[in-house]
This record gives C-alpha cells, sequence and structure tokens, in this order.
C-alpha cells in the first residue's frame, strides 16, 4: 500500500487543475470551499428571512391576540404552535449550525491552515446537498394537510409520537425527516472540517499556530459527532412510534417517554456550545486584530474551550429539573451546570484582558464582537438562576428562561454572524462594505434587540408561561401592565427587522458597486489574507503554498516596525 | 475530478487523512448505535418480563450470523493485506467473498424475520420486538451499505487503483462485525 | 514532500511490524474468535444465570477486543485514534449512567412510574393477555367513527396521560404538572364542577374555566354528542354518595 499511495502522491503533486464543470453549474455543483460556503451562507440568509418572519407573527399576535397579523391573517391556536416550534428548529439547525460552522467552517479552515481546499472536496458537496433537501423539506412540511409540526422543537412525547395528539402527523414525520437529514449533513461536514485541520495544515503549522476560530469551529465539530448519535437513534425511535405505532416512548407498552427528554438533551445542552464556540472563536479573531494586541493567554483559551467542551457533556439534565427525573441526579446536574460558568466565564475573561490596553479601532466588526460580549454575558449570568435546580421550578417554561437562551443564541448566532460577515466579507466577495451603513445597522440591531427581551426577562419573572397563544384566557397575565411589556417587545421587534432592510442593501450594494477590496484591509496576520481577495480557485497558486513561522497573534509587538507580523512572513 | 486538492494528500497527524476520517466516522456511529443500545439495555433490566419474549428470537440463526459475519470480517482483512502489498486483483478477489458474507448474512436475516413475522412477532407486539427490528434493522442497514460500497472499490482494486481505500472500507465492515458481536448476545442470548 | 515522506517512512514501519505477523496471525485470531462464539452459545445450556451473563458479554468483550486490535489494527495505529474511539465509549457510559436513575428504574426517592411498573406486572402475570391489549389500543387509535364513539378509549388515550385511567389525577404526564391534573374521585373536585364546565374544560382547554393552562383544548377533536358521552364518563368517576 505504502509503496503505491506514495506513487499517487507524487503523481497528484505534478497534476495540480481540478476539472470541474463550467458555467452556472459551476456554482451549483461546484466543489470548492468557497462556493460551498457560499451556498451554505446563502441558504441560511434565506432561513434566518424565514424564520424572522414566523417570529414576526407570533409576536404581533402576542401583542394584538386575534387581530389580523398583516402578510399573514388570522393566527391559529395551531398555526401558532407551528410558528413557534418551527421559528426555533429553523433558526438553530437551519440557520446558526449552516452559517456559523459550515459557512464560516467551510471559508477560513482551508484558508487559515494555508490548504487549497477541503480534504474531502466531494463529501463536502454531499454534505451541502443533503442540508439543502432537509431545508426543503422542513419548508415543504409548513404546507402539508394539518400544517408544520406544533409540539415545540423539543418534540417531547407523547405530545410529538402521536398524530391524535398533535394534530399534525404528516408535518411531524415531515419535520422529523427534515431534522435527520439536517444531522445527516452535519456529519458529513463535521469529519471533514475535523480531518481537514487535523491533516491538511501549511508546512511549519504547529497546534497553537492555528487562529481561534478553526480551533472552536472543529472542537463544536467534535462535540457534535460525539453528543449527535444517540439522538439519531432517539430519532428512529420517534419516527417508529409515529408511523408504525411502537411504543418506545409510551409507558403503557414498557416505553419512556423520559428518555427522549434524555436523548435530546445529551444532543441538545452540547449543540448549544456546538453554535457558541464558532462565534466566540470569531470574536476573538476580531478582538485581537482591531485591538492590535496579542490574544491574552492563547493555551489557556485553547484547553478551557476543551474543558467546555468536556464539561458539557455532563449537564444535559438541567433541562429536565421538573421533569420527574431523579431528585439526586437533579443535585449533581445542577453542581455541573453551575460549573460549566467557570470556563466560561474564563473564555469571557481571556477575550476582556486582550482588550485591555490594546489600540482598539472600532470598525464595524469590531463594534459586533463587542457587542457578542456584552450581550452575551446577560444571557450567560441568567443562565446561573436557571442552573439552580431550585430557582428552576419556578422559572421553568417561563419566559424568563426564553428571554435567557436569546440572550445566548442571538449573540451567537446573529451578533456573531453579523461581526464574521462584515470581517471577513472583503475577502469572501472582494468588495468592501460601508462602514456607515453598517454602523447604522448595528446600532439599529443591538438597542432593539434588548427592547425585545428585557421586557420578556420581566414577564418571566410575573410567572408567563411559555407556549401560550393569547394570554387574555388568563386573568393573571391578562392584565393592561402586561399587555404594555408584550407591546414593547412586538415593537422594538419591528424596528430591529426593519433595520435589517439597511444590512441588505449594504450588502447588496457593496457587492455591486463596493470599493475593491486589498489582500489584507484589516492588517490582520492570518493566512487568508495572504491571498487575493476573493482567493482564486485553489487559493494560492501551487508553487506558493503559504509556509508558517509563527502564531497568529503577533500583533503591537514593540521590537518591530509594522504593528503586525503575517503568519507567512520568514523571520 | 481526477486530481485531489494538495489539502488531501497532506498529513500532520501522520495518520492518513482517509483512515482518520474512517475512525472520526466510527467515533460517530458508536455513538448512535451506543444510544439505541444503552436505551434497549435500560429497558431490558427494567422490564424482566421481556425475557419471555426474548426466548422466541432464533438463536441458531443469530449463531450462524455471527460465524458469517466473523468470517467476513477475516476475509476484510486478508483483502487488505493483499492490497497493502499491491496485489489488488487479489485484494478484489478478498473483497468480492467479504461481500458474499454481507449477501449471506442478509439472506439468514430475512428467512429468520418472516419465521419470526410469521409467528405474529412483529414491530409493534411489545417494546422487546420493537427494539429488537430496530437494532438488527438499523444493523443491516449497515451492512447493505458496506457491501454496496465495497463493491465500488473492489471494482477499483482490480483495477489496481486507490488500493488505501481497501484497508478503509475493511475498517468499517469489523465496526459492522463488532456491533453484531455485541447484538447476538445482547438480542439472542440473554434471556 | 519531505512532510510526506516521512509520514511513508513511519506507516511503512507499522506495515513491516505487521507483515511479520502476516495471515498467520489473522488466521490464529479467527480460529480463536471461532472458539469464542461456541463458547458463548454453549453458555446458556448450563443454566445458571451468571455463567450466562459471562458467556454472553464477557466473551462479547474479548471478541471485540480481538476484532479492534487485530483487525482493525488499532495496537499498531496512533494513540489519537485511541483516544478519540475510548472518549466515544466513555460518553455512552455517561449517558447510561446519567439516564438509567430514570428510565432503568420505576421508583426512587418520592417518584414511582406508574405505567412502567404496570406494564412490568401486566407482562409478568400473563403476556398473552397483554398482547391482546394492545391490540385492543392499536384499533381505538385508527377508530374515528363518530357513530361508534369510544368514549373509555378516547378518555384512555387523550385524557388519562394526565388524568390518570382511574380518573384520579395520577397520569405519567402528570407527575410534573402544576397545578396538578384534576382529581375526578376526589369529592371536593365535584362541588364547584357542573356538566357545562367540563364540556367547556374539554373543548377550550383548561384556560377556558380559569383552570390550568396545561390542560388543552380538544374542541377540534370532538363534536358536540361525543363530548356529551365523554362528560358523562368523567362523571362516572365521582365518587358514590356525591
Amino acid at each position: 500500500m505504502v509503496e503505491a499511495t506514495a506513487e499517487v502522491w507524487h503523481a497528484q503533486h505534478e497534476v495540480h487543475e481540478h476539472h470541474g464543470p463550467q458555467g452556472v453549474l459551476k456554482y451549483l455543483w461546484s466543489t470548492d470551499h468557497k462556493v460551498i460556503s457560499m451556498q451554505y451562507l446563502f441558504t441560511g440568509m434565506f432561513m434566518a428571512v424565514v424564520g424572522g418572519f414566523m417570529a414576526y407573527v407570533f409576536r404581533m399576535q402576542l401583542a394584538f391576540p386575534g387581530s389580523s397579523v398583516p402578510g399573514f391573517g388570522i393566527v391559529s391556536p395551531g398555526e401558532y404552535n407551528s410558528l413557534v416550534t418551527n421559528h426555533g428548529s429553523i433558526m438553530i439547525f437551519w440557520v446558526a449550525m449552516p452559517v456559523l460552522i459550515a459557512a464560516f467552517g467551510n471559508f477560513l479552515i482551508p484558508l487559515m491552515i494555508g490548504a487549497d481546499d477541503m480534504v474531502f472536496p466531494r463529501i463536502n458537496r454531499l454534505s451541502f446537498q443533503v442540508f439543502f433537501i432537509s431545508a426543503l423539506v422542513i419548508l415543504g412540511s409548513l404546507f402539508v394537510e394539518g400544517g408544520g409540526f406544533g409540539g415545540a422543537w423539543t418534540a417531547y412525547p407523547p405530545l410529538s409520537a402521536k398524530g391524535v395528539y398533535n394534530q399534525t402527523p404528516l408535518g411531524a414525520t415531515l419535520w422529523l425527516i427534515g431534522v435527520a437529514l439536517e444531522f445527516v449533513a452535519f456529519l458529513l461536514g463535521g469529519i471533514n472540517f475535523i480531518t481537514t485541520l487535523m491533516n491538511a495544515r501549511a508546512p511549519g503549522m504547529k497546534a497553537y499556530d492555528i487562529p481561534m476560530v478553526c480551533w472552536m469551529i472543529v472542537i463544536a465539530s467534535i462535540l457534535f459527532m460525539l453528543s449527535v448519535g444517540p439522538l439519531i437513534a432517539g430519532a428512529v425511535m420517534l419516527l417508529f412510534d409515529q408511523t408504525l405505532g411502537t411504543g418506545f416512548y409510551d409507558p403503557a407498552m414498557g416505553g419512556d417517554p423520559v428518555l427522549w427528554q434524555h436523548l435530546f438533551w445529551f444532543f441538545g445542552h452540547p449543540e448549544v456550545y456546538v453554535v457558541m464556540l464558532p462565534a466566540i472563536g470569531i470574536t476573538i479573531d476580531i478582538v485581537a486584530t482591531f485591538a492590535r494586541k496579542k490574544l491574552f493567554g492563547y493555551k489557556l483559551m485553547l484547553y478551557t474551550t476543551v474543558a467546555t467542551g468536556v464539561l458539557s457533556f455532563f449537564v444535559w439534565a438541567h433541562h429536565q429539573f421538573i421533569s420527574g427525573i431523579d431528585p439526586r441526579m437533579a443535585n449533581v446536574f445542577m453542581v455541573t451546570t453551575l460549573l460549566i460558568s467557570v470556563p466560561i466565564a474564563e473564555l469571557m475573561f481571556v477575550i476582556i484582558a486582550t482588550l485591555y490596553g490594546g489600540s482598539i479601532r472600532l470598525a464595524t466588526p469590531m463594534l459586533w464582537a463587542l457587542a457578542f460580549i456584552a450581550e452575551f454575558l446577560i444571557g450567560g449570568v441568567t443562565g446561573i438562576f436557571l442552573g439552580a435546580s431550585g430557582a428552576d421550578i419556578y422559572f421553568h417554561d417561563t419566559y424568563f428562561v426564553l428571554a435567557h437562551f436569546h440572550y445566548t443564541f442571538f449573540p451567537i448566532a446573529i451578533i456573531g454572524t453579523f461581526a464574521a460577515l462584515t470581517y471577513w466579507f472583503p475577502k469572501m466577495f472582494g468588495k468592501m462594505m460601508s462602514d456607515k451603513l453598517g454602523k447604522i445597522h448595528f446600532w439599529g440591531t443591538i438597542i432593539p434587540f434588548n427592547f425585545i427581551f428585557i421586557p420578556l426577562f420581566v414577564l418571566g419573572m410575573g410567572g408567563q408561561h411559555r407556549r401560550i397563544y393569547n394570554y387574555q384566557h388568563f386573568p393573571d397575565l391578562a392584565g393592561a401592565d402586561f399587555q404594555r411589556l408584550r407591546i414593547i417587545a412586538t415593537v422594538a421587534l419591528l424596528v430591529m427587522l426593519a433595520f435589517q432592510l439597511v444590512f441588505f442593501y449594504n450588502f447588496i450594494r457593496s457587492l455591486l458597486r463596493g470599493e475593491k477590496a486589498p489582500k489584507n484591509p484589516w492588517n490582520a496576520n492570518t493566512l487568508e489574507w495572504t491571498t487575493e481577495s476573493p482567493p482564486p480557485h485553489g487559493n494560492w497558486p501551487p508553487d506558493q503554498m503559504p509556509k508558517v513561522y509563527r502564531g497568529p497573534y503577533e500583533y503591537g509587538r514593540p521590537d518591530r516596525e509594522s504593528d503586525f507580523w503575517p503568519q507567512d512572513e520568514p523571520a | 475530478m481526477s486530481a485531489k486538492p494538495i489539502a488531501t494528500t497532506r498529513s500532520a497527524t501522520g495518520i492518513p487523512t482517509g483512515r482518520l476520517a474512517v475512525w472520526w466516522l466510527l467515533a460517530s456511529e458508536v455513538v448512535i448505535f451506543g444510544g439505541l443500545l444503552g436505551s434497549y439495555i435500560m429497558h431490558r433490566v427494567g422490564h424482566p418480563e421481556w425475557a419471555e419474549a426474548a426466548a422466541h428470537t432464533q438463536v441458531w440463526f443469530g449463531a450462524f450470523n455471527t460465524l458469517v459475519l466473523l468470517t467476513s470480517s477475516f476475509t476484510a482483512v486478508l483483502a487488505h493485506q493483499a492490497a497493502e502489498s499491491g496485489q489488488g486483483k487479489k485484494a478484489a478477489k478478498f473483497l468480492v467473498m467479504t461481500m458474499g458474507g454481507a449477501l449471506t448474512f442478509l439472506l439468514v436475516k430475512s428467512i429468520e424475520w418472516t419465521i419470526e413475522i410469521s409467528h405474529g412477532y412483529t414491530i409493534t407486539t411489545n417494546t422487546f420486538w420493537s427494539f429488537y427490528y430496530t437494532a438488527a434493522g438499523l444493523h443491516g442497514l449497515h451492512v447493505i451499505a458496506g457491501a454496496i460500497i465495497m463493491g465500488f472499490i473492489a471494482v477499483d482494486a482490480w483495477r489496481g487503483r486507490e488500493l488505501q481505500r481497501v484497508e478503509l472500507i475493511g475498517i468499517y465492515w469489523h465496526f459492522v462485525d463488532l456491533v453484531w458481536i455485541f447484538l447476538f448476545p445482547l438480542l439472542y442470548i440473554a434471556k | 514532500m519531505s512532510e510526506h515522506e516521512q509520514l511513508n517512512e513511519r506507516d511503512r514501519e507499522q506495515v513491516e511490524e505487521r507483515h511479520e505477523h502476516g495471515a498467520e496471525h489473522y488466521r490464529k485470531v479467527y480460529l480463536t474468535l471461532l472458539v469464542l462464539l461456541v463458547l458463548s452459545v454453549a453458555g446458556p445450556f448450563l443454566g445458571i444465570v451468571w455463567v450466562t451473563l459471562i458467556t454472553a458479554f464477557g466473551i462479547a468483550l474479548v471478541k471485540a477486543n480481538l476484532v479492534i486490535q487485530n483487525f482493525m489494527h488499532l495496537r499498531w495505529e496512533k494513540r489519537l485514534v485511541k483516544w478519540v474511539l475510548i472518549s466515544s465509549l466513555v460518553l455512552m457510559a455517561l449517558f447510561v449512567a446519567g439516564v438509567a436513575p430514570d428510565v432503568m428504574r420505576h421508583e426512587g426517592q418520592n417518584w414511582v412510574n406508574v405505567a412502567a411498573a404496570d406494564a412490568v406486572d401486566r407482562g409478568i402475570e400473563d403476556e398473552h393477555a397483554e398482547e391482546e391489549e394492545h391490540a385492543e389500543e392499536g384499533t381505538a387509535v385508527t377508530v374515528a367513527d363518530p357513530d361508534a364513539f369510544d368514549a373509555v378509549g378516547q378518555f384512555n388515550l387523550i385524557c388519562a396521560t394526565c388524568h390518570g385511567s382511574a380518573g384520579d389525577g395520577n397520569g405519567a404526564a402528570g407527575a410534573a404538572l402544576d397545578p396538578r391534573p384534576a382529581n375526578f374521585t376526589d369529592p371536593a373536585f365535584w362541588e364547584t364542577r357542573d356538566d357545562e364546565r367540563i364540556k367547556t374544560a374539554i373543548r377550550d382547554g383548561g384556560a377556558a374555566v380559569g383552570g390550568s393552562p396545561l390542560m388543552a383544548p380538544w374542541g377540534v377533536l370532538f363534536d358536540d354528542a361525543q363530548l356529551d358521552t365523554l362528560v358523562e364518563y368523567v362523571k362516572a368517576f365521582r365518587p358514590a354518595g356525591q
């Protein structure tokens, strides 16, 4: 085998041209990691618009119950359930994951480690195709008879297992198939990310020379791969419960509904870190670049991240404190849950320590990165209340929980994405974005965001339960003071959605008429800035593949004239 | 797509990229089967009455299928050895024998299931049988997938191309064998 | 290029080490596996439980180890791969350890899984009776013919999840609810209820009568006559003398 493979290797090193399809097919059937990254990005952005529209419809229903929502009509209880369920599923599985992990992972990993592509380009293409089909399935499920699945994104049985309970047998099955396909897509993609980072690094690039965002995306992929398995098995079991009438989750038939909750959250909690780590990685890279300062404690950060990843497997049952789990296990999971705030706080402190004493440039990407830290901290701190099992008995399934996880997911999925997009836009599309419009969009997003969710914290503490489509039925919750808070949240959402038009305008205008981007507009160190913007097929000419001489965060060294020191510059 | 990217040929870990990917694939398979079998074991311990149902499984079919899979694993490793010494045609022959094992396994499995279903033990009879058909079915899908991929690799190996892939499908095939090694006592022997 | 030559060197050493053993070694492993297979099949014939457990699962572990080490070449593989596989196995052990207290056992500190314990009892008492019962349940799901409205079946399918099939508010899904599902066998319950109120609660949900919002509206499922039949069935739980 050795002789044979060695020959193959030599042969490959001599043939560098990739013979891909031409014309439009070049974009639909390409194996180039950059094209696949764009496919993920645009699919994810489209799904974000769908998910945002859903949020608009059900927020309108909550603020003005019973009135016709412009662009949708009157919301029935079943439609409301379907809207909240699919809003959650789409935003996590079809927006946060494809954009943060797949789009930026695909774009950044090969470029940042100095490779010409992913190690398995065709598996990469397959991964997107499966993902695209899964997106079609979930969108299709909204239009089948009975409507989309309405049993919440956690799909607890018995509600999800029997059509007679959820009233949407077809929608529930399609939802499950869509989610399962999405998992398959990310398993394929994850293997690619992991092996690419492990094996395809440029000569000279040691483990501690890898930019943090690559580490984060790959650690996230590992977490995903090791946590999703039980849920895939569980999804098959749920599918059989739905379609064949088995009783895996039916206690009367010898099954157990709590089993699904365990299977779901054994994946579901690491999943939070799967999307969180890439966003933190993006923040770190941007903060180091715009503070012109070396990252404070690279190894500390890496080990902390690994510790977070390991700990994230030990906390899942804190979602089930009132599901009738064994109280002794609740104690165990409470302790681990409170423990995991330690490494996360450490990550935050590393970022803040990097800022300290830096010469900070407040460009749009930096504003987003700083906003990520500020908003995510609120999400993290409110999580501590929920992690304590005593307090959780009161807070469980209230709007406090909802506001808490939106304060974590919004910074992750939306702020993280905008940070990355504004930072790497010049490299991805070869054009500069307007900084002025970017800042308008930034403030127009961040301020309304807080006006949406801070009222929801208050409502949650007032005892407002989630997943109820009309609070006027509840004497305790129907008061005018509560309703005013709901209207504030909805109006803030409308303002925030309106400001997204600024982003789309900026995006399209920059694509068409933006200033041409230089190779390295931000004076950053990492390898992707050493090639053209946008990078050609193969990223670098085959005979000029970069070599690495140092770590990625050598900014502002006193012994050098220039305040940055690219990774590929010989000493 | 004749040429591979430079990235594919690099190997910073010292493990060839294809093999590294197969190991990661297996790690994700371990958790898929682990989740399913873990759920089964927990239910099995909590439901002593399932022993009654488990007594109706066909031990001899299970034992014969274990023999078939062990033998096919043996031919798979011989195929790998042939491929390592560059004998593509010999490797292809061993791979075809392994595929024959897969086919025998599936044949025996279908006869066994036909008998069980005709005795009235279907997937909805009770949750033991639900687990039985789900676990064995998931494993069966892996057998089918492995056999199909093995066919493509055997054709390539016959022409002396991509010989390193013989090892990769071999590792996967041994994993399929391993799953069965655990399914056999779990579903057939433990009563 | 040197990088790759280096790899070849390492890989070659590994392969050479393996070839020393060669086909002879694989054959030995294969024969050992067959002997172990015979043992694991023969074990249960002794009829001793612990022997069966050892021959079944102990031998499965030995066989698995032989296959992994020799056929999959893990003993020649880099340490990294071993760590990957071990961590995935450890995670599964963790999963089982975290879930077992809830799923494997049917009672614990302050809780009992009534439905599962019942399933065990039923199964042990008479397996065949249990099968027939399930067959009935299976048909109840599909019957949607209003002429043959089965109030008992619908109650057991939909209401009993929370209210319990005995109407005592102790259904499997009701255990964690706050406020607790209504207990129809409690005389206090009936002091404040009339037919119309029960009917409204079933049709429009608990919130419609000022009760728990967690009781869903079921009006889509039943027409007026069926609701009346269900109300009659709920009233059957009313304790005598009320």
